[in-house]
């Protein structure tokens, strides 16, 4: 009754969405303490980044910076490896976003712009494929790799990053061409245009926004993975940045801590950056289709 | 136009039109999973090892590897320590993340806007990277976490405290980090959702005299109830896969106390070179993976989607 006698002279004074819109304070003080606690690895990760190495390593943290410094990027940059292993990445990774997406656009294409029989079996085995645990598929893939001489070296890497990747483009992209109305191939095949002309005049300009940010979900993925490069690249040169990121602890003098945060600040920038971008399509685009945790 | 329009000239052209389309991604599957799939199978029947890499020589030994994984206490252990570790971690981070989610809709834009910053810094930090920083803030001797804990004082001297080295603490450090990255995409998700509740449902039971907390739990929650189960199947088998930072900073030690069975696969297979028993287990995981998966599929044709 106390409830009701509060509610309603609001309801009729002030129009819905505002009173919604109503702000709690104790949901912003509880908001605030949230953010403290969230950002603080962040934080955390970038003030040791730029602490000279000597300050970091203090027995009583200080919370703010002391000897702001750049140095441990050029540590970083300069510390044997980084540019080479940097290279490794960026050539693996392109080259299996370049063959996840091509391919993975005409199977999307076919998957909803047509209908035939054991289109959902496939479906479901690509599904299924998504799921299956990455520790599990690395064995035989080291197997067959290793028996076919594509370990250690990029096609092996490039394969398996394929392997990661494609069954969830193709389920993403998917998406991207069942959006689009059906009408507009009708129009065009109407007009004469073949089934290839509708494909590649019609429906894959109007869908490239959604292959566009699938490729970076797939960039993302490939860029991040740590176990595939630490299982199949024995030889420092072929590192990717991941691995070499994780190896940084080694070098004589013990783990350089500001070192190891500075690169990986270095490492991480790029995804943050792509992630501020693509903010809403990750929602909508990892709960339809999943990214590899 | 219709199926039954079109001619049945057209129509053979678009069947091989899609065969055409689809066989491209069908070779690259077929020779980077499906045939690896198989060759998983094969070889959890074979004792290859770490002689057989280089010569290539195993022998076919039925189920004995099924046998000697199943009668292995240690993989008992590892799935017992699995499905605890992945209830706790989905189980932790599907509650943060709705509460976030319902405290997104009950503050102000500027608040919001910051929140998703920070949610998205937490989310898109890659996971080695984000396994140093984990090591960085418990390392002991400097370790910030450990200092915080000494000056609370509750558990007394922490400084020297090494996380890694006790399967309780590696295992609470391991579920923080996950549970700090998981958080952000459950209550983005289902913050996503919240939006959509309709509010004219919220006000009419605002009239009926319904509480905040009674508004939540008899409108809120039973529409967003899909999205949670989503997230939570999905949470599931992401959890279930965990390795790197397990890996990175437990190492699935101390004497494999935080190996979950992606851990003990992986340090079967590559550490111990048993390639046949860690297919044996790697076919065990798959199978016990698929189950959770067809949740997912059914609720994905539950939710609208159409297959």
């Amino acid at each position: 009754m106390n409830q009701r006698a509060k509610t309603k002279p609001v309801s009729t004074s002030v129009p819905r969405s505002r009173r919604l819109k109503k702000i709690n304070w104790g949901s912003s003080v509880i908001a605030i303490v949230f953010c403290v606690i969230w950002f603080f690895p962040t934080y955390w990760m970038l003030k040791t980044a730029f602490t000279p190495r000597a300050d970091a390593l203090s027995t009583t943290p200080s919370f703010l910076p002391v000897n702001f410094t750049f140095d441990n990027f050029v540590t970083a940059v300069t510390q044997s490896g980084f540019f080479l292993n940097l290279r490794n990445s960026a050539i693996v990774v392109l080259a299996a976003v370049l063959v996840a997406i091509v391919v993975g656009m005409l199977a999307a294409a076919a998957l909803s712009r047509f209908r035939f029989r054991g289109r959902r079996t496939i479906l479901v085995v690509i599904l299924i494929l998504q799921m299956i645990p990455p520790t599990a598929l690395l064995i035989p893939q080291f197997l067959v790799f290793n028996a076919t001489g594509m370990l250690g070296n990029y096609i092996g890497l490039i394969l398996a990053y394929v392997a990661l990747t494609l069954p969830f483009a193709i389920w993403v992209m998917r998406g991207f061409f069942l959006a689009l109305p059906a009408e507009l191939e009708e129009a065009a095949q109407l007009d004469g245009a073949s089934s290839w002309q509708v494909l590649t005049r019609i429906l894959f300009p109007l869908v490239l926004p959604g292959v566009i940010a699938t490729s970076v979900f797939t960039f993302i993925t490939a860029w991040n993975d740590y176990l595939v490069a630490y299982t199949f690249m024995r030889d420092q040169t072929m590192y990717t940045l991941p691995v070499w990121l994780a190896s940084f602890s080694s070098p004589v003098t013990g783990t350089d801590i500001s070192g190891q945060m500075a690169g990986s600040v270095l490492f991480s920038l790029p995804v943050v950056v792509f992630f501020i971008l693509l903010q809403r399509k990750l929602v909508s685009g990892m709960s339809a289709g999943a990214v590899k945790g | 136009m219709s199926g039954s329009k079109r001619s049945a000239r057209a129509f053979a052209d678009r069947r091989g039109m899609a065969a055409l389309l689809l066989s491209p991604a069908g070779i690259v599957i077929l020779a980077v999973m499906i045939v690896p799939i198989v060759v998983m199978i094969f070889t959890a029947f074979t004792n290859f090892n770490q002689r057989s890499l280089f010569t290539g020589a195993y022998d076919m030994v039925g189920f004995d590897q099924f046998e000697a994984v199943l009668t292995n206490p240690e993989f008992w252990a590892s799935f017992v320590r699995t499905i605890l570790f992945t209830a706790a971690l989905v189980l932790g981070s599907v509650l943060i993340g709705v509460g976030v989610s319902h405290l997104l809709t009950r503050i102000g834009g500027v608040l919001r806007t910051i929140v998703t910053v920070v949610l998205i810094f937490a989310w898109a930090m890659p996971n080695v990277a984000a396994s140093l920083v984990w090591n960085w803030l418990f390392q002991p001797g400097y370790g910030v976490f450990n200092w915080l804990l000494t000056q609370i004082g509750i558990f007394g001297d922490m400084t020297d405290t090494d996380w890694s080295a006790d399967p309780a603490l590696a295992f609470i450090a391991i579920w923080m980090l996950i549970v700090w990255q998981a958080v952000p995409f459950i209550a983005l998700t289902v913050y996503a959702a919240e939006t959509q509740v309709s509010p004219e449902y919220i006000e009419a039971a605002r009239l009926d005299g319904a509480s905040d907390s009674r508004v939540y739990r008899s409108v809120t929650l039973p529409f967003l109830r899909p999205t949670i189960m989503l997230v939570t199947i999905l949470s599931t088998i992401w959890n279930f896969n965990i390795f790197n930072q397990i890996w990175l900073v437990s190492h699935g030690g101390p004497n494999g106390a935080t190996a979950t069975l992606g851990v003990f696969t992986y340090i079967t297979a590559f550490v111990s070179f048993d390639i046949g028993g860690g297919s044996a287990i790697a076919v065990i995981t798959t199978v016990l993976l698929a189950v959770v998966t067809s949740f997912y599929i059914r609720s994905l044709v539950r939710s609208g989607e159409d297959l």
